[in-house]
């Protein structure tokens, strides 16, 4: 998969060249507003210090987050959500007053709206949306859903309105009956310009000398306007003159004190609303942050990690460094009562539920050949199985027998089985058993799209037609490309997996999320993992729970053992219940550490205790062999005081809680 | 003020706790404040440091006079399929060929034989001493020397004093299961009582023969009797300052007679094990054994009030005999990463708590963990006292 090249590196998690040359690694946005901050750059000034590359705003996030790049000319959102990047004074992507590209539109205004799409690719502008249509429509806020610009714009129509961002944006100018320019409004709420992005650089690698460069850059950038205009129709059309007004009147590129009043009046309503967390922002070369939101500096000074933790009991959104601190500094003890007030504030009624299921491993044929698996065995092993219909009916009426409401069904990925062969299984299940089908993953469903070459919303929608109703969250490991290069390199990519999990949650399907760590991950990887689940779960609100468990290696397994152990697997499901502040069940994996283990998980954060699972192949496969029935889940759990109810996968309650 | 409240202010006070204290311990909700608080009172005395030791166990016979109900053993007599009774030569053998040149201790504990002389005993310990004298023998439960007494028609002291001259270096701690008598009569009638097994120990302390000490709880005792029985250790441990470390031990059911007991949760050991660092203010040291309650609970054991992980072991069969699942030994290697992953200085010791070697910690963020500023104790106890009624 890597190739050498000239001293460059390829490899299938990159799709550009790593340069190994010292030079800081700076990644620009492609939209046309970016384009003056980039013409210096992108022209060949400073080029000795900066190498620069092009990317979406969500795809640079990640690259800055992932210490795949230095600095970025970044949204600001994500800058808030991180909290650890340092500014760059003077410049940025803004505006005051009218922006043209960013709006609402529609039939109707938005205080009608029962529906707002929105291109969640964008959160700054999905945020600002969402302040802007709470304010005029009295708080509340219409249904809000995450689709594609072009779907948008076809969708629009009655009461349902949409946002559009960019070039969706500009083109769509006149067209509707109703636009709110997004800029405009926030103007009119708060008097004050909005910034959207900013240059950031991971703190202490920026100079001063780096920032005048930047400053110069976009210097020549906002000289070369007109230039800029034509090649942007060049390139993509629309009319120059247009292009250049949009430039010259709808953008401001300045970052004076005005703006920054503005950012952070932005920064501090949507902490106030829960949507960020709250921000202390600095600037290159500053020892004090300027821009602060003021939940964090109660008293004006430092929030520390008393305050922290506070805070996060209470519900308050986290950002990457704050996690950070709270996962290497704060005792395990008091991370763990936080987690558990937490707990305890969403679920107040004391009752910890778990679910009556079994795991079916309907092949243990894969082409995949993970560093962590002891389970899979190779195409044409001996030790290959599928299971036959006779099998598998009669693992599901033991199922049935003993209470069971679903089959949580997995396997390797094996070339042999085509979709058919799925779509037929599962429609016998669903008429031949009362059960409910949770399975496959989403390496498994990139595998039939692979296989089958169609793409992913029609491989999961004929899933879901044939009888599949939620899909588990397995296979996520953890969710950083660095990680899963070196556990599972055919493996899809953290952004594939997170895929799957919102075409299947736009399809209706509930998913679970799950995460292993323990191999050569570290503390920032976990929490950027964590971080994904959130946020992906601010687009969809899909997940039905998350799941942790450590690295499990006595037998048959060749990934070196990294960071792992009970006392780190308590803190991590702790920090997973204060860190993923939206998502409402953490289930305890007594599976991976034991029914002891897994009982204490219940006051570090997690109300589930998982399921009975009478069967389980894959981490036994591993050397790990805990077992327990419904009567001691519910002895466990009553032990700590809880009342104890089964559930579906959904967490609705099946039975009384006792 | 709450009731966890009010025993917080004593403890940070270095006040002693009550009886009715102890049973506010046990009955205490929130498993992770008293946790918390025991681990203070660790942090104080110990800092992070952990002991452990390179140690293995030899076990002489198991046939056993005596019947104690939550027991593999019970019963057994010599010739039955599962009695074992060693030579000298093999018992001397299996000393001098322990591979490991570390190891510090050899503790015994055996059944109650009915034929074995006295000199049987005392030859063993001899021996051991001639293959390695470098090795600690910390060997028989109070009950085992209430039984020599018994049975050879000697005092306690005349049965320590022979058995030190003969190599014996301290007691185990084994034997004590729930001191007080109505438990102690359902559960094993036909040995040492509760006073008796106090008393061995008190006459071992007098000679400069230190101890340890044990409770095997999880079984049919009440909160109330655990509390006794760390109660009656204390005061026995302020007259003669002898014991050295308490170890609680969780009630197994399998193939013995209380085989339809449940056997207590992690949470019941870990609140046990607070409970006991609490109320034993002056005992120095609380083991978490890992044979009783499993190894991951041991180590999240280190921070409930434990400052010491037993050894390496090598063979148990007590605890395997009633069907516990643990390895049958941990390297030293293994107990060393168990204590760093939970943020603690792994220290081997010997027998007496001496240094043979402290390590250094683990240098991974997050395994070395400090206590930091206290998270708004006093309003996580009012939010989540006064919801938890």
């Amino acid at each position: 998969m890597a190739k050498q090249k000239a001293g460059l590196v390829l490899n299938r998690y990159r799709r550009e060249p790593l340069a190994q040359d010292g030079r800081l690694r700076a990644v620009g946005v492609s939209f046309l507003n970016a384009q003056p901050h980039l013409h210096g750059l992108l022209s060949g000034l400073g080029e000795e210090r900066m190498q620069v590359v092009l990317a979406e705003p969500s795809e640079l996030a990640r690259r800055l987050y992932e210490d795949e790049a230095d600095l970025g000319l970044c949204p600001v959102v994500p800058l808030a959500t991180h909290g650890g990047f340092e500014l760059v004074p003077g410049v940025a992507i803004g505006c005051d007053g009218p922006v043209r590209s960013i709006r609402i539109v529609g039939d109707v205004p938005i205080t009608e709206a029962k529906e707002l799409l929105l291109d969640a690719a964008s959160r700054t502008s999905v945020i600002l949306a969402r302040l802007i249509v709470r304010h005029l429509c009295g708080g509340r806020e219409p249904r809000l859903c995450a689709r594609p610009a072009r779907e948008i714009i076809e969708t629009v129509s009655g009461t349902t309105l949409g946002l559009l961002i960019g070039d969706s944006a500009l083109s769509v100018e006149g067209r509707f009956a109703y636009e709110l320019d997004l800029g405009q409004a926030w103007k009119e709420m708060t008097g004050l310009p909005f910034v959207f992005a900013v240059w950031a650089g991971r703190r202490g690698v920026l100079t001063e000398a780096d920032c005048e460069l930047l400053s110069r850059s976009l210097a020549l950038g906002l000289e070369a306007r007109p230039q800029i205009a034509q090649a942007w129709t060049r390139g993509h059309g629309g009319d120059a003159e247009a292009h250049l007004t949009y430039l010259t009147h709808s953008i401001r590129y300045g970052l004076d004190e005005r703006a920054q009043a503005g950012l952070a009046e932005f920064l501090r309503r949507a902490a106030a609303a829960r949507l960020l967390p709250e921000s202390e922002l600095r600037f290159v070369g500053q020892a004090a942050p300027s821009i602060v939101t003021p939940g964090a500096r109660p008293n004006g000074q430092r929030r520390s990690l008393d305050a922290l933790l506070e805070y996060a009991a209470d519900g308050g959104r986290l950002s990457v460094e704050d996690a950070l601190w709270l996962g290497r500094e704060a005792d395990t003890h008091e991370l763990g009562l936080a987690a558990d007030m937490r707990r305890k504030a969403l679920h107040p009624d004391e009752v910890v539920t778990y679910i009556v299921d079994r795991n079916v491993n309907y092949t243990n044929v894969c082409t995949t050949s993970c560093r962590f698996c002891a389970f899979y065995r190779p195409v044409g092993h001996a030790e290959g199985y599928v299971l036959s219909r006779d099998e598998l009916g009669k693992k599901i009426e033991e199922t049935v027998a003993a209470g069971g409401v679903q089959i949580l069904m997995q396997g390797g990925l094996n070339p042999s089985l085509q979709l058919e062969w799925y779509e037929d299984l599962f429609r016998w299940i669903k008429r031949t058993y009362p059960i409910k089908l949770h399975a496959l993953s989403p390496e498994e469903i990139w595998h039939l799209v692979r296989l089958e070459d169609l793409s992913l919303q029609t491989v999961l929608t004929r899933l879901r037609d044939a009888g599949l109703d939620s899909v588990p969250g397995g296979g996520a490991e953890v969710l950083t490309d660095r990680v899963r290069s070196k556990i599972a390199k055919a493996k899809c990519t953290s952004a594939e997996w997170l895929e799957v999990m919102r075409v299947a949650h736009r399809l209706g399907m509930r998913t679970t999320a799950t995460m292993m760590f323990g191999t050569s991950d570290t503390l920032v990887d976990r929490v950027l993992h964590m971080l994904k689940i959130r946020e992906l779960q601010d687009e969809t609100g899909g997940f039905t729970a998350f799941i942790c468990w450590d690295y499990q290696h006595d037998v048959g397994t060749r990934a070196v053992a990294g960071e792992t152990g009970t006392v780190l697997y308590l803190r991590t499901q702790a920090l997973s219940r204060l860190l993923i502040d939206n998502v409402p069940n953490i289930q305890t994996s007594w599976v991976t550490q034991g029914p002891g283990i897994g009982q204490v998980g219940l006051r570090y954060g997690a109300n589930d205790m998982g399921s009975t699972m009478f069967e389980e192949n894959v981490v036994s496969a591993a050397g790990t062999t805990f077992g327990m029935d419904a009567a001691q889940i519910e002895r466990h759990a009553r032990a700590l005081g809880f009342k104890v109810a089964r559930r579906n996968m959904r967490y609705e309650l099946l039975s009384e809680p006792v | 003020m709450s009731r966890f409240a009010q025993i917080e202010e004593k403890v940070r006070a270095h006040e002693r706790l009550s009886f009715e204290d102890g049973c506010a311990l046990f009955l205490e909700p929130d498993l992770l404040r008293l946790g918390s608080l025991a681990n203070w009172v660790r942090e104080q005395r110990h800092g992070d440091r952990t002991y452990f030791n390179v140690n293995m166990r030899f076990e002489a016979t198991n046939v056993c006079e005596a019947s104690c109900s939550f027991c593999a053993f019970a019963k057994l007599e010599e010739g039955a399929p599962q009695a074992h009774t060693t030579t000298h030569e093999a018992a001397w053998q299996e000393l001098a060929e322990f591979p490991d040149p570390r190891l510090s201790e050899l503790h015994m504990v055996n059944g109650l034989h009915p034929h074995l002389p006295f000199e049987w005993y005392e030859e063993l310990l001899r021996g051991w001493k001639r293959v390695r004298p470098e090795v600690h023998l910390k060997c028989f439960t109070g009950v085992e020397i209430h039984f020599f007494a018994a049975k050879f028609g000697m005092s306690y002291e005349q049965v320590l004093t022979r058995l030190k001259a003969a190599g014996l270096g301290s007691l185990p701690g084994g034997g004590a299961e729930i001191l007080h008598p109505d438990v102690r009569r359902r559960i094993s009638t036909d040995k040492a009582t509760g006073a008796e097994y106090l008393a061995a120990h008190r006459a071992a302390h007098k000679l400069g023969l230190p101890s340890n000490c044990t409770m095997l709880y999880g079984h049919i005792e009440t909160f109330e009797h655990r509390v006794d029985h760390l109660l009656q250790l204390r005061a026995l441990q302020d007259e003669t300052g002898g014991f050295q470390c308490f170890i609680p031990l969780a009630f197994h059911n399998e193939n013995n007679s209380l085989r339809k007991l449940p056997e207590p949760t992690a949470v019941d050991s870990l609140r046990t094990l607070a409970a006991s660092r609490l109320l034993l203010d002056n005992i120095a040291h609380v083991k978490a054994y890992w044979v009783s309650m499993g190894v991951a609970t041991a180590q999240l054991g280190l921070r409930f009030g434990a400052d010491d992980l037993d050894g390496t072991i090598v063979h148990e069969s007590i605890y395997h005999s009633a069907g516990s699942r643990v390895p049958m030994a941990l390297a030293r290697d293994e107990l060393i990463r168990l204590i760093r992953e939970a943020g603690r200085i792994p220290v081997e010791r010997d027998t007496t708590y001496g240094v043979i070697e402290e390590l250094p910690r683990a240098h991974a963020p997050e395994a070395a963990l400090k206590v930091r500023e206290r998270f708004a104790h006093k309003r996580a106890l009012s939010v989540v006292s006064s919801s938890s009624s």
